[in-house]
């Protein structure tokens, strides 16, 4: 449940999602799970929060109408629940030999909820719909490594950059080609080693021929191929599944329906949990959080979980505020940050210290890349900051969305520079959300400000690349590294997956040198469910794992 | 806002006391003599008087810095190294109470006094003058005052520019402006009712009679006279408007860092209800104490303002 938009791809962790982290003693590990292989069958209700879009996975972007749309929608690949390893979920095979023409065939027989057959061209249709700008779908750039994505953007400026002479070139990809009902081919302008890996992403479901009659109705009711159909979608009330009888993949619901009722906010659903009147609830509030409160209002019916998500503290680019330049300076406010008491003391343990900047979910983890440039010393930080010079303006800022419950860890982490450094460090708030997004998207916003990454797809690339690579879409800092584009260019080239994460492993060796962004901490989910189910898992991404969840 | 529904002509003198001689028995003595014998006035004088010194120099109570928090101890229970324990950023919750009422006081008196002026002066136009500027400045207050109190301030604080979050003078103008311009219309109508009480009275014209102008007659024979309603009113409004600042502090628009505000405080205690409530209770209790001083306070001087009560 973090608010985090996958498209702005930071930083969003909403009210709802700061009250989300869980708790815990850092014992997470271990299980998690109440038992699993309960009955089939029953009802149960979810904690569940307004979708911002219509019901479409190529336009849905946050966890609200994620969540319902992950159990909908069957992927081509489905990520294992526990370790968010990849396997072939829709697809029969996904072969390549040089990273950069793939081949996919489908599995035949499968159909969508309405009883029609999943073909290629459903594939390829939605995916063209999807990254044809004028469409306006949220997911758009997910098919930017596709080759002719180019093509379907619009060029114009202003307001409708889509108007007249902006209009794109071509309404489908050169790169997406159907040689059969059941095979389509995929050709990247360059080399992408994790392509498969990516397709388990909601944005690249198949739609049905009836989504492309009336885009719009499908929105409120969409027509899936998942292990569960939508019933119906009560606005600000609650939406509604069922299982889907004709279910043929290996991922298939214990439970006949599943009813997300919709909340404003956490804390009412909380206690309707501990009412036995909502069955699972995907967040833990604050309120609960403080002094491990829900372990004792729900004992023995709670998990936590670490999720595939970082929070880092960003440099503003060098042209806009030049005081943060020098690396040594970077180094020694990272230095004069208590992660651990911080953590402890605002977040409930919810959280983990990071050691780099890619989460531990992912393969090709390596613990420790931040070195000690990331532990707490506040002396060595001090000393640090006074070789290098002092810091060169009269005050640290630290910029925040106000709208995401960020006051308190911001203001905790400027106390703490503060108190390590001598230097005055000031906790700013930017109205909301989008205001602040805007303030870095224009380059306006000096000095740090905080960025929270969740991740895509479970992929090493997908903590580096879109963050770091020169002139990406979400490089905030504008970091630039020759040797760092190199290494990512040469991991996406690499055939061998070993081969691949040893080079990403170099590539963030070199983040650290430059500490490109100060790493704070890796996420963690926490729930809590009721008296009448039992089963609950969490998956890598912070959902539920319905496969596991049954009536008691 | 509390509004006086009958306004009373202030008294002239006492017939039980015309017997004594000597003394001069003018309407403030007379008040005082009343107020005197109140305790409840003693009880809300001396509490003022304590937050007023709090105020100014809360370095008399408390040696910790306010703004140095220790994290690790945060929402460490009352007794434990600090009087009233620590919140969750980990600072000493009694040198915030100390602190935040500085905050407080200062948005408290400035707005009453910007709503007596304003509302005091606007009252007294309308009211001896009469006519259209009567009409016209009636039908203005009652613009303001259709706005509800908190959703006006809301729309108010959140639509000012940056300029105002400069530095901590300017946090709680920008408090106090909100407050005044929603404030005033009560008052208006309060001194205008007043006014026009006084008005008709024999020694006002009389005055005119021999040929005062329109300045002295206010000044000396109508102010003196109306101004006894609108003193109790503001002053219990001044306890209502340390709480509205309280209020808006609590919903993260009104006061902001670097001020320190009780109202802040129990914004950010709120998490800790069910777990660490002491860390809402002591903020919460100097707000209500400081409320309650001046509301009492407002009580004595209506009760030594009004002949009827005694």
């Amino acid at each position: 449940m973090r608010g985090t938009t996958r498209t702005v791809a930071v930083a969003a962790m909403s009210a709802v999602a700061l009250l989300a982290a869980g708790c815990g003693s850092g014992d997470s590990d271990g299980d998690q799970s109440s038992a699993g292989g309960g009955a089939e069958g029953g009802e149960i209700t979810v904690y569940g929060c307004n979708p911002q879009n219509p019901l479409v996975p190529q336009n849905t972007g946050e966890t609200c109408g994620g969540d319902v749309l992950d159990q909908v929608f069957s992927k081509l690949v489905h990520y294992d629940a526990d370790t968010a390893a990849p396997e072939n979920d829709q697809a029969e095979s996904i072969d390549t030999d040089d990273n950069q023409n793939f081949t996919i065939k489908i599995k035949q027989g499968l159909k969508f909820h309405d009883g029609t057959e999943i073909k290629a061209k459903n594939f390829v249709d939605a995916w063209n719909y999807a990254a044809y700008a004028p469409n306006g779908q949220y997911n758009g750039y997910f098919f930017e490594p596709i080759e002719g994505f180019g093509d379907l953007q619009c060029t114009g400026d202003g307001d409708d950059p889509c108007a007249k002479a902006g209009k794109p070139k071509a309404e489908e990809m050169t790169g997406l080609q159907v040689v059969d009902d059941y095979t389509f081919t995929i050709k990247t302008t360059e080399k992408v080693s994790n392509l498969p890996v990516r397709l388990g992403y909601s944005a690249f479901a198949a739609l049905p021929d009836v989504f492309f009659d009336d885009p719009e109705a499908f929105g409120n009711k969409p027509v899936g191929s998942g292990p569960y159909k939508l019933d119906a979608w009560n606005k600000e009330q609650s939406i509604v599944l069922s299982k889907n009888a004709d279910y043929t993949g290996d991922w298939p619901g214990k439970v006949d329906k599943i009813t997300f009722k919709i909340y404003q906010d956490v804390d009412p659903a909380y206690n309707d949990v501990l009412a036995d009147n909502l069955d699972i609830v995907t967040s833990i509030p604050a309120s609960a959080l403080i002094d491990d409160k829900y372990k004792s209002d729900l004992p023995d019916r709670n998990a936590q979980k670490e999720t595939g998500r970082i929070d880092v503290l960003d440099f503003a680019p060098s042209s806009v505020d030049p005081n943060y330049d020098s690396v040594e300076v970077r180094k020694a406010i990272s230095m004069a940050i208590d992660r651990d008491t911080i953590i402890q003391q605002i977040f409930n343990g919810t959280r983990t210290p990071a050691t780099g900047w890619v989460s531990p979910v992912v393969d090709g983890y390596k613990a420790d890349q931040c070195g000690e440039a990331c532990t707490y010393d506040a002396e060595k930080a001090k000393s640090t900051l006074e070789a290098a010079g002092g810091f060169p303006g009269d005050k640290i800022t630290l910029s925040y969305n106000a709208d995401g419950g960020h006051k308190e860890w911001t203001e905790a982490t400027c106390n703490s520079i503060k108190q390590a450094l001598g230097v005055d460090c000031v906790a700013q708030g930017v109205v909301d959300f989008a205001t602040f997004r805007s303030q870095i998207g224009d380059r306006k916003m000096k000095g740090m400000f905080r960025a929270g990454w969740q991740m895509d797809y479970p992929s090493i690339e997908n903590f580096l690349a879109p963050l770091y690579k020169t002139g990406a879409s979400s490089n905030d800092g504008d970091y630039s590294n020759p040797e760092f584009d190199d290494l990512i260019d040469q991991a996406a080239a690499a055939t061998d997956e070993a081969e691949a994460n040893s080079l990403y492993q170099q590539a963030e060796a070199l983040l650290a040198e430059d500490m490109a962004s100060i790493p704070m901490w890796y996420g963690k989910t926490t729930m809590g469910w009721s008296n009448n189910v039992t089963g609950v898992k969490i998956t890598a991404f912070g959902t539920v794992d319905y496969t596991q969840v049954s009536v008691q | 806002m509390t509004e006086q529904s009958i306004v009373e002509a202030p008294p002239t003198v006492d017939p039980h006391d015309a017997g004594e001689v000597g003394e001069e028995r003018s309407l403030a003595s007379d008040a005082w003599r009343a107020m005197r014998r109140n305790p409840l006035f003693w009880v809300s004088a001396v509490m003022i008087a304590v937050f007023v010194v709090m105020a100014a120099f809360p370095g008399l109570f408390t040696r910790t810095d306010p703004t140095v928090p220790v994290l690790a101890e945060a929402r460490s229970r009352p007794g434990d190294g600090t009087w009233f324990g620590r919140d969750i950023q980990g600072y000493d919750i009694y040198a915030r109470c100390i602190y935040g009422a500085r905050a407080s006081i200062l948005v408290g008196l400035f707005t009453s006094i910007g709503t007596v002026l304003l509302g005091g002066t606007v009252g007294v136009i309308a009211g001896y003058v009469g006519g259209w500027v009567d009409s016209l400045l009636s039908r203005i207050g009652d613009v303001f005052f259709a706005i509800p109190l908190l959703l006006g301030a809301i729309i108010f604080l959140v639509s000012l520019p940056d300029f105002f979050n400069n530095n901590y003078l300017l946090i709680v103008l920008k408090v106090v402006l909100a407050l005044v311009v929603l404030g005033w219309p009560s008052l208006a109508r309060l001194m205008r009712s007043s006014v026009i009480q006084v008005k008709p009275n024999d020694y006002v014209q009389a005055a005119r009679a021999l040929g005062a102008s329109p300045g002295r007659i206010i000044r000396s024979h109508v102010l003196p006279n109306a101004l006894a309603p609108m003193i109790v009113v503001a002053t219990i409004n001044l306890g209502a408007y340390i709480a509205a600042e309280a209020t808006l502090s609590f919903l993260g628009i009104g006061l902001q860092y670097p001020a320190i505000s009780w109202g802040i405080d129990i914004s950010s205690a709120i998490v800790g209800l069910r777990t660490t409530p002491h860390m809402l209770f002591f903020p919460g209790m100097f707000l209500s104490l400081a409320v309650l001083a001046f509301i009492m306070l407002g009580d004595a001087v209506r009760d030594a303002l009004d002949p009827k009560s005694r």
